[in-house]
């Protein structure tokens, strides 16, 4: 074949896929409802639909040449022609068949570009095909002199505007005019997903326009203020010249004048600025918002669009095991975020398979617990609080035996005996969360190996929600989720532990609050404190994060000074139903965060569920909340004790750190830190000199090779300073040769350090040395 | 907008002066684009030289199987090449944000334009003895199909193509870092990085679960 002739078909094999897809579903469906009816009329309307449905199939399958797919189509056709004439009447056996028709085309329809049908196969084929022309060719005689009219009769759907459609029994009815009937019902366009998905990451990119615009407005008005500080210095500045008089001070007063007419023009320019990048600000804040708004409602679909799989899924389930269950849906219209909907549809079908496998038994031990034969399963959906839904799945089946919980998690190690005695019922259920536990005595190919709840749990974890179980033995079981609706952002608490700052998701921050000192109560070596009534444990999120400990202790030292405020802030969160208390430095606010991966080379990391970049360009860390209270109680009172070591050989006082590399700044300040000293950083020569004028220091360490001002003329200033003409300086640089080396004497260096031969103990030494 | 800031000209003096410098850049930036923009005939010719350039040097590389093309980089005071195909770009590390709970090798996440990407110190992660203090203030970006983040360099020493057939085996002895990761070494001791190796080793890739 034509390489072009190839891809075209590949094309139209893409396209009909789409639109067999389309077709199987409404057959499925149809089929569920149709057996489920008991209503003449809606069943004769559902036939009629099947019927156009496997006609319209059989039609697209021919235009692409798929056989296999057109010789299960015909005879499907033929036998839903034969129950609208009402030849035959339905019966469970007719309906698996079709079910098994139906299964069939699609697994045709998914492979038809591979074009390979096994032996096997080929002969379950046949033997379909000669079920279900059985149907309808044994009465299919009679059938034929009575066609025309009463076609027309049944045909009458709701959806039938124009006259009936002639001749409905024969299969030449080209399917483009029903497929134009069918596009005249809604105005809708048919997008690939692949299309969209992009303008969504688009309009949520947009979101750090935003961010940006409303930290320049910030930036600006920072400015803004400090020149007025400078023109109320300036005013005062000028009151005391008014006063004094000379030759000279003509032209000093002149440059006066000149710099102040200067400034305040810089100022009224500002402000005008200022002014206008607030209006744009408020102009890009209200579009980006719409626009996303407007976005994510092209990727929020109705859950029903999830569930169209759900019916058949549980009758087939149900019927392999010779039970009778009934799906009921509730709040199907709902409309989710299409990349919820997707996760979301493995766990619901896992949890639906538990149900019926577990908890649903066969008709006649329903029967004698004085239950309706036909087992029912809840599926509903409903809007908590505007921003999440809530999916309730509930049977009417056996329930969980909770004994049988705990034993299986104490046979897997998951709980010791003892601990087990002491949970409450509640918690003893939600072991069946837990990998590895599994109430089923036997393993099945469809469950009872344990895992199936555990990765339920972690995929609505991972979609930022929660999941909860109750059950009553011999009423039922319900199961809980509560979700967000749309994944793209979300709101986050802003929270600092040392100088890490971290993002927690609202949704899984019950409170944030300050602890008084007095209100910490200590519980078997455990800081707690009481909310609501509850008693909740209390950790520092920086041991528990595992931040290096000189943060922690440098705070410590900081403490000590400021220990008039003996509250403390405090991050309440919540996963799974547990709750801890999480004590931070301080909480900063909350704002709107989206998320980003860490990148594909950090695929997993425990507790940090991803990255925000705030609108100053800063990448801040997401918290994972569940994996962090797992962590928090796996720590737990070891971290305290850990925190309390004590450095044998503390050192004090306060050191400047001039480098313009970020990394060596980092090394040295860790370095000098965990000694114990005091450190600030300075990013260049002139950073360093104000820093220098401005605070006090008792050592200076800085590189010589430096944007705007190097080492060398650092030193330089810094000793012209009468006040700082003791300050020891120690120059650390790449530069080894002996002219260096002596330069660096020559203006007034102490010590100096070649970058090559740097470690810690040497520097350690050298300063120890000088302070 | 513009009447503000006419209104603004009128009455202050200064404002005009800053204009008559913003005039004088004005200026200076038309001249340098007069320079560097070319009548039509001169760029035709400028882009066929551009274009002629570019064909030979292909040609070059696909007569010469034997040659590769690789950034040159210095990392603890020694010379390194990756392969240019690898690459992505090489873009100076100005911050980083440090991710608790991750293996010492990784230095943080960086945001490059809004894209966050993890940098690794490759120094720690072939566990290179701790010598001296480097500048460690570039990141080049490498990447495959299925991974890509920074690495860590002193400085950029520039681009340039090696022969194949002049690169030997490196002894293991020569670095601290495994064979495995190593194409092999050149004169003056350019030690050249396997980056497709370095790239798909899983033990590169953080995945740590809770359970």
């Amino acid at each position: 074949m034509d390489p072009k002739d190839k891809e075209f078909l590949k094309r139209l094999l893409a396209t009909f896929r789409i639109e067999a897809d389309e077709h199987i579903r409404t057959l499925r469906s149809n089929l569920i409802e149709f057996e489920q009816t008991q209503d003449e009329n809606t069943s004769a309307a559902i036939i009629e639909t099947m019927f156009r449905e496997a006609h319209s199939l059989k039609g697209a399958a021919r235009s692409v040449n798929l056989k296999d797919i057109v010789s299960i189509c015909q005879p499907l056709e033929s036998a839903f022609a034969a129950l609208k004439r009402k030849d035959i009447s339905l019966s469970r056996e007719m309906c698996d068949l079709f079910h098994d028709a139906v299964n069939s085309i699609e697994r045709y329809a998914s492979a038809a570009d591979v074009e390979q049908t096994t032996q096997k196969d080929q002969v379950k084929q046949r033997e379909l095909i000669r079920l279900l022309s059985d149907i309808s060719e044994g009465i299919a005689a009679p059938a034929k002199t009575q066609a025309p009219e009463q076609v027309a009769e049944t045909s009458d759907v709701e959806y039938e505007t124009g006259p009936a459609i002639p001749a409905l029994n024969d299969a030449k009815t080209s399917p483009s005019t029903q497929i134009e009937k069918k596009s005249s019902l809604a105005e809708t366009v048919r997008i690939s997903t692949d299309r969209l998905a992009p303008l969504l990451l688009q309009a949520e990119e947009m979101i750090m326009v935003k961010i940006a615009a409303t930290q320049r407005v910030v930036e600006l008005r920072e400015i803004e203020q400090k020149l007025g500080l400078w023109k109320k210095e300036w005013a005062e500045l000028n009151g005391c010249r008014s006063g004094a008089s000379g030759a000279s001070e003509s032209h000093r007063n002149d440059l006066f004048e000149w710099n102040e007419a200067r400034l305040n023009g810089i100022q009224s320019r500002l402000a005008e600025l200022t002014q206008m990048v607030e209006q744009d600000q408020r102009n890009v804040r209200r579009m980006v918002d719409e626009h996303l708004e407007a976005t994510k409602k092209i990727l929020m679909l109705p859950v029903a669009s999830l569930l169209e799989v759900f019916p058949a899924f549980v009758r087939d389930l149900a019927r392999s095991q010779g039970k009778d269950v009934d799906l009921v849906i509730r709040g199907a219209d709902i409309e989710i975020d299409k990349r919820i909907l997707d996760e979301l549809k493995d766990p619901l079908l896992h949890i639906i398979r538990n149900c019926v496998d577990h908890g649903m038994r066969k008709a006649a031990e329903r029967e004698s617990e004085n239950k309706p034969q036909r087992g029912t399963i809840t599926l509903g959906f409903s809007i908590k609080d505007s921003r999440r839904v809530e999916i309730v799945i509930s049977d009417d089946g056996v329930g969980v035996d909770v004994e049988r919980v705990l034993s299986a998690a104490i046979k897997a190690g998951i709980v010791s005996p003892e601990a087990a005695a002491k949970l409450e019922h509640y918690d003893a259920l939600s072991l069946i969360f837990q990998s590895g536990v599994s109430t089923s005595p036997i393993i099945t190919d469809i469950s009872g190996r344990g895992l199936g709840l555990a990765i339920v749990r972690e995929k609505v974890e991972k979609l930022g929600g929660h999941i909860s179980v109750e059950t009553n033995i011999s009423a039922g079981t319900t199961f809980r989720l509560l979700l967000p609706l749309t994944l793209t952002t979300f709101q986050g608490v802003i929270a600092r532990a040392g100088e890490s700052v971290f993002v927690f998701p609202t949704i899984n921050t019950e409170c944030v609050m300050r602890v008084n000192s007095d209100d910490v109560m200590t519980i078997e070596n455990r800081e707690t404190i009481r909310l609501n009534g509850r008693i909740i444990s209390m950790v520092e999120l920086a041991s528990v994060l595992e931040l290096p400990m000189y943060g922690a202790e440098s705070r410590k030292a900081e403490g000590v000074n400021a220990c008039v405020s003996s509250y403390t802030p405090i991050v309440v969160l919540a996963s799974a139903d547990k709750r801890i208390a999480f004590k931070v430095d301080e909480v900063i606010g909350e704002q709107e965060i989206l998320m980003k991966s860490l990148g594909k080379q950090l695929s997993r990391v425990r507790n940090i569920a991803g990255a925000t970049v705030f609108g100053s360009g800063k990448v801040v860390p997401v918290i994972n909340v569940s994996d962090l209270i797992k962590s928090a109680l796996r720590s737990g009172g070891r971290a305290k004790q850990a925190a309390v070591v004590d450095k044998p050989d503390v050192r004090t006082g306060n050191i400047l750190v001039a480098e313009d590399s970020i990394t060596s700044r980092m090394l040295i300040k860790n370095i000098l830190e965990t000694a114990g000293y005091r450190v600030v950083t300075a990013v260049d020569g002139i950073d360093a000199l104000t820093q220098v004028r401005s605070g006090e220091y008792d050592l200076v360490v800085s590189d010589v090779d430096m944007p705007r001002m190097s080492g060398f003329e650092l030193t330089t200033r810094i000793r012209d300073d009468k006040k700082f003409s003791e300050l020891p300086m120690v120059l650390v640089t790449a530069l080894e040769s002996r002219e260096d080396r002596e330069r660096g004497i020559e203006v007034g260096a102490n010590a100096y350090i070649v970058k090559s031969s740097f470690d810690q103990s040497n520097l350690l030494e050298v300063i120890k040395k000088l302070i | 907008m513009k009447n503000k800031h006419d209104e603004t000209r009128e009455n202050k003096e200064e404002i005009v002066e800053s204009s008559s410098i913003q005039n004088s850049m004005d200026v200076s930036r038309e001249t340098k684009s007069c320079s560097a923009a070319p009548g039509a005939e001169e760029k035709r010719s400028i882009l066929k030289s551009r274009a002629h350039e570019l064909a030979r040097e292909t040609e070059k590389a696909v007569e010469g199987r034997n040659f590769i093309d690789i950034i040159e980089f210095r990392l603890a005071y020694e010379n390194y090449g990756i392969e240019s195909s690898f690459v992505r770009e090489v873009y100076p590390l100005s911050n980083f944000t440090p991710v608790p709970g991750t293996p010492p090798f990784v230095l943080g996440i960086v945001n490059v334009r809004g894209q966050i990407l993890s940098v690794v110190d490759l120094k720690k992660f072939f566990s290179l003895p701790e010598k001296g203090l480097g500048e460690l203030n570039k990141v080049i970006i490498i990447r495959n199909e299925l991974m890509e983040f920074g690495i860590l360099a002193d400085i950029i020493v520039g681009s340039r193509s090696i022969s194949l057939d002049a690169m030997q085996a490196a002894p293991p002895t020569i670095t601290g870092i495994g064979a495995e990761y190593l194409k092999g070494i050149c004169e003056e001791r350019l030690i050249i990085l396997d980056a497709e190796k370095i790239l798909s080793d899983e033990n590169i890739i953080v995945h740590q679960e809770i359970d």
